[in-house]
């Protein structure tokens, strides 16, 4: 198990004014999975190129246990490499596939046909070593290009958006599936995805990406539930901002004045957030409920989608079903429950 | 299939088949005097005089030699120039490729002069070497072109994904990138084949007169009078060609998709 210590990396593509990553810092614990979500141009797959030795920093460092590997080529650091494309050799059949690598390092016939076989029973394909890439589906391809990543040993693994093209079943269960056995082998991984709930699924910490830099690191049940800060927040599918001034448990915005439960530390300017499946519709008024008038309504199967304009606000709403129905251009009452208000940065 | 088309694609056949046909009747002939349609007499004495012949053996095996070795030195120098050109966008592309494609659009004899000259002063004209240099200018273009085509349809991620496996660039390129490019590599070592052992004029300009190859011969015996030799010495250029064609064919018909990963 490996750990991995990035420091202060920056990155800049010639003729681009901005820097792709700047003075980006973090570490990865042995065995640990680290997820990088971000929008794409935040940076993050340039950040696994940097890893890999695919590309060169501009400055900074990257340690393996505490060694720089920065001098290595890529085919000497043991970082693999899984991308959204599956990139298996198509000029060989499965088994050569996975054991291009032990192959090339040099291990005897034998060995490696007893590790492929080992790999493909890991990934849930015994006895495949004959078929071709051609016939498998996309997600029998990814489950490959793991065996192959995984066949050599390697000391990290760095996952490129690997399953975001994908059916969305056969996404849930490679999820599931690369977590177990990530877990199993306990190989230090670096994923970088821009769906959130797979960064959720799948991380010991995540890390939220925002033009080369992180705006927040942290357990994902921790970033969920208290996001740090509102870029966090939004990251986090929380939508609804409310600033005012805030004193003995209460918020006066400018839509009214509100109940808070968690008090920030001292009076004054402050902005709370709530998420959008806390937040309650009703038709009469009532404690810590604005005035408002709906905008849109989505009707999403398990939640009904509410989008209502209080004043210049657009608050997003998630009503478990069974919900009352609202109509468009419905007067209501939309309630922001004091216990699920919380303090943002 | 429609029937039209069936009779188009056989009179296409035909069409490319006659000289060739005539070829052979001729080359086999002996005694065949108009009117009439066919010759009384058939003899493969001909071939065989003129496969004796020290020179034209010679010959043969300076015209493969040469092809062989200008394919392969088109090849080494073609290969980076093409995935340069084929994978990257840079200032100065397009002058790269007008530069590249020039050979093809000036006239032949005006390249041939202006590299007599050159040639004459560097002490490469007359050898082997200076024929095969000559001959690279028409074949380098094909070759570029053919293989900047397979480039713009390929995906470096297969590099990469070698690599970080612990395979070296050395091992990159042979097991992969060149198994990837293999169909578009044989189609380019052919056209390069092909225009080198077609070459007449560069050679004779060049090799001054001391590098008989296949098409020089043939040339000289086209002026000398003789069809039935002429027609033997015909049907022996045309062999290599078509046996390599022949070994080839399979990489020929491959689909300009099959090189991107096939899902």
């Amino acid at each position: 198990m490996t750990n991995v210590n990035l420091i202060a990396l920056t990155k800049t593509y010639p003729g681009q004014p901005h820097a792709v990553l700047q003075d980006f810092s973090l570490a990865v614990a042995a065995g640990e999975l680290v997820t990088l979500l971000g929008a794409s141009g935040s940076g993050k797959s340039t950040l696994l190129k940097l890893i890999a030795g695919l590309e060169q920093p501009d400055a900074g460092d990257i340690q393996f246990d505490g060694a720089s590997i920065r001098p290595l080529p890529p085919h000497r650091r043991g970082a693999v490499f899984m991308f959204q494309k599956s990139y298996l050799f198509p000029f060989l059949n499965v088994g050569d596939n996975i054991g291009f690598g032990l192959k090339v390092q040099g291990a005897s016939a034998h060995h490696i046909r007893g590790e492929v076989a080992r790999v493909l029973h890991l990934i849930g394909l015994p006895g495949s070593e004959r078929r071709q890439p051609g016939q498998l589906s996309g997600g029998e391809q990814q489950r490959v290009a793991l065996a192959r990543a995984l066949v050599t040993n390697p000391k990290l693994l760095l996952l490129d958006e690997p399953l975001s093209s994908l059916d969305t079943e056969v996404r849930l269960n490679l999820q599931a599936a690369i977590r177990a056995i990530q877990r199993e082998l306990g190989i230090t991984t670096v994923l970088v995805t821009h769906d959130l709930g797979e960064a959720m699924a799948m991380s010991d910490r995540l890390a939220l990406l925002s033009h080369g830099r992180i705006v927040a690191l942290d357990r994902p049940e921790v970033l969920f539930h208290r996001p740090p800060s509102q870029a966090a927040a939004q990251f986090m599918g929380v939508s609804t901002f409310l600033t005012g001034r805030q004193s003995a448990g209460c918020l006066e915005t400018p839509h009214g004045r509100l109940q808070v439960a968690c008090a920030a530390a001292q009076a004054g300017a402050a902005t709370y957030a709530i998420r959008p499946e806390h937040i309650r519709l009703q038709k009469a008024a009532g404690e810590n409920a604005l005035a408002g008038c709906v905008l849109d309504c989505v009707f999403r199967g398990e939640y009904v989608e509410y989008q209502v304009a209080v004043a210049d606000l657009d608050v997003r709403v998630r009503m478990p079903m069974p919900a009352p129905r609202y109509e468009r251009g419905a007067q209501v009452y939309v309630r922001l429950p004091a216990e699920h208000l919380f303090a943002v940065a | 299939m429609t029937r039209l088309s069936q009779i188009g694609r056989w009179a296409l056949y035909l069409l490319l088949a006659a000289p060739l046909a005539l070829f052979a009747v001729y080359a086999f002939s002996t005694r065949w005097f108009f009117p009439q349609l066919l010759p009384a007499e058939w003899t493969s004495a001909t071939l065989a005089r003129v496969l004796g012949d020290g020179r034209v053996i010679s010959a043969l095996r300076d015209s493969v030699a040469m092809a062989g070795g200008v394919s392969l030195l088109a090849m080494v120098i073609g290969y980076p120039a093409a995935r340069v050109l084929g994978l990257r966008q840079f200032r100065g592309r397009n002058a790269a490729w007008l530069v590249l494609f020039l050979p093809t659009v000036v006239p032949p004899l005006a390249v041939g002069m202006g590299l007599n000259i050159l040639f004459l002063q560097l002490g490469l004209a007359g050898t082997l070497a200076g024929v095969m240099l000559a001959h690279l200018v028409p074949a380098l273009p094909y070759v570029v072109f053919t293989l900047a085509g397979a480039f713009a349809r390929y995906d470096e991620n297969y590099e990469f994904q070698a690599l970080v496996l612990g395979a070296s660039p050395a091992r990159t390129f042979w097991s992969v990138s060149l198994r990837l490019l293999a169909p578009s590599l044989v189609v380019a070592g052919l056209f390069a084949f092909l225009i080198s052992w077609s070459q007449y004029l560069l050679t004779l300009l060049i090799g001054s007169g001391r590098i008989i190859t296949l098409p020089v011969l043939l040339f000289s015996a086209a002026a000398g009078g003789n069809p039935a030799t002429t027609a033997a010495l015909a049907l022996i250029f045309l062999a290599p060609p078509l046996v390599i064609i022949a070994a080839t064919a399979r990489q020929l018909n491959q689909r300009p998709g099959d090189i991107r990963e096939q899902l």
